[in-house]
């Protein structure tokens, strides 16, 4: 619970500082992570699914929102092969549910990933199949951003400033 | 924003003494626990302190547990509350954040812990001063209602109430009006007598909005410190004779 709440506390400090000011001024924010992943992350930990949507209804709804989904065992080789240290919180070793950090990751982001699936009908998330090479997931992500904005560019031209 | 209607009136009917307001905590059953939450609310000044220092002593020599906890007390979160404080960062909506975040964590650690060791928990202050302030910054009143469905609803509540103008004396006599207490932050002037006036009428008024819905036993703070202690021996005393009596098997 304190864990959930600390977060809403940091995202309602953003969101009034660093997203309603320049959405005001007509900008186009971009938020990596959002709300959501504190709906699939506090969900994984049994914080009460209702009770933390309705905790993050003063957040503003993006018009836009986009989930990068990868298998769970492509994201632990990802961070293997970078020989990323696990953090403690994003590895749920505060959960107890193993005390190997890859194994508790594992059970963990599991989780984290059944919530997402969730979150993604019911908010009609975009999804973006992250397996796939940089290049290929920028070109998917941006036909998405370029159609909800109404840019009109063929394939060859984002091919080109992808190039 | 800002409606002055109460958010559910059939709320007060759904309250269950020991039980959690909303869907609670649900990786933390409390169900069964012996332990008993008595609160102890009012505005700054009203003598709650000193009234929880007579009852611990009282409710010690009778041979209970008891523990107390009080807003804001805790381990993880003071430094982080007094720091925004100083640094006037906050907005309404973090400031009711941080303050959910303590009583999260005062609640995970230390009062269902003592709920189920069978302690009586003598709370200074519970949600409800929270929903006061927050009420009064106009915070969306079903919000802060379902933020707080992870909270226990205490076995007994009782409400310290003064009026506007005893307060202001009790105030200036014992420590003056500090920022926070006045409302400034609210801007209603510059003047901290008018800004406390203004601000602390509010507040009251937020109080007696909730008395029913949360089923407040109200007790008058003018009256003599002895007077007011006597009157909650007496109704603590009544309710724990029943509930001891409930929870003893009948004797042969």
């Amino acid at each position: 619970m304190t864990f959930s709440l600390l977060h809403a506390t940091d995202f309602a400090d953003r969101l009034l500082y660093n997203i309603v000011p320049p959405l005001k001024a007509g900008m186009i924010v971009l938020a990596d992570r959002f709300a959501y992943t504190a709906f699939a992350r506090d969900a994984a930990r049994g914080v009460d699914r209702r009770w933390v949507r309705e905790l993050y209804s003063f957040a503003v709804k993006p018009d836009l929102a986009v989930y990068f989904r990868v298998p769970i065992e492509v994201s632990t080789d990802r961070l293997m092969a970078r020989r990323v240290k696990l953090k403690f919180y994003e590895a749920g070793l505060d959960m107890g549910w193993s005390s190997n950090a890859l194994e508790s990751f594992r059970i963990f982001q599991g989780k984290v990933l059944d919530e997402y699936d969730r979150l993604v009908e019911e908010f009609g998330l975009s999804v973006v199949n992250a397996v796939g090479s940089i290049t290929e997931q920028q070109r998917t992500f941006r036909k998405l951003v370029s159609q909800h904005l109404q840019i009109e560019e063929t394939d060859e031209q984002l091919d080109e400033q992808l190039a | 924003m800002n409606s002055l209607t109460s958010s559910s009136p059939e709320a007060a009917n759904t309250i269950r003494p020991g039980n959690y307001y909303g869907n609670g905590i649900p990786y933390l059953p409390i169900d069964g626990y012996p332990g008993k939450i008595i609160a102890i609310e009012g505005t700054d000044g009203v003598g709650r302190s000193t009234q929880i220092r007579l009852l611990r002593e009282w409710l010690e020599v009778q041979g209970y547990g008891v523990i107390e906890t009080g807003w804001t007390r805790s381990e993880l979160m003071q430094p982080t509350i007094e720091l925004a404080k100083a640094s006037n960062t906050l907005n309404k909506l973090t400031f009711v954040l941080l303050y959910a975040t303590n009583f999260a964590d005062r609640l995970e650690k230390e009062i269902i812990p003592a709920l189920k060791a069978g302690f009586i928990v003598l709370s200074d202050r519970y949600i409800f001063t929270a929903m006061a302030r927050a009420g009064v910054r106009g915070v969306d009143r079903t919000w802060m209602r379902n933020l707080y469905g992870f909270a226990i609803a205490p076995h007994l509540v009782f409400y310290l109430k003064i009026d506007e103008k005893t307060l202001i004396r009790r105030v200036l006599q014992s420590r003056g009006m500090d920022f926070w207490e006045s409302g400034m932050d609210m801007k209603l002037g510059d003047d901290i007598y008018e800004s406390f006036r203004a601000y602390q009428r509010s507040l009251l008024r937020e109080y007696t909005s909730m008395a029913d819905e949360f089923g407040f036993r109200v007790l008058d703070a003018r009256r003599k410190v002895d007077v007011i202690q006597d009157e909650l021996r007496r109704q603590i005393g009544a309710f724990l004779a029943e509930s001891d009596a409930a929870s003893q098997p009948a004797s042969p």
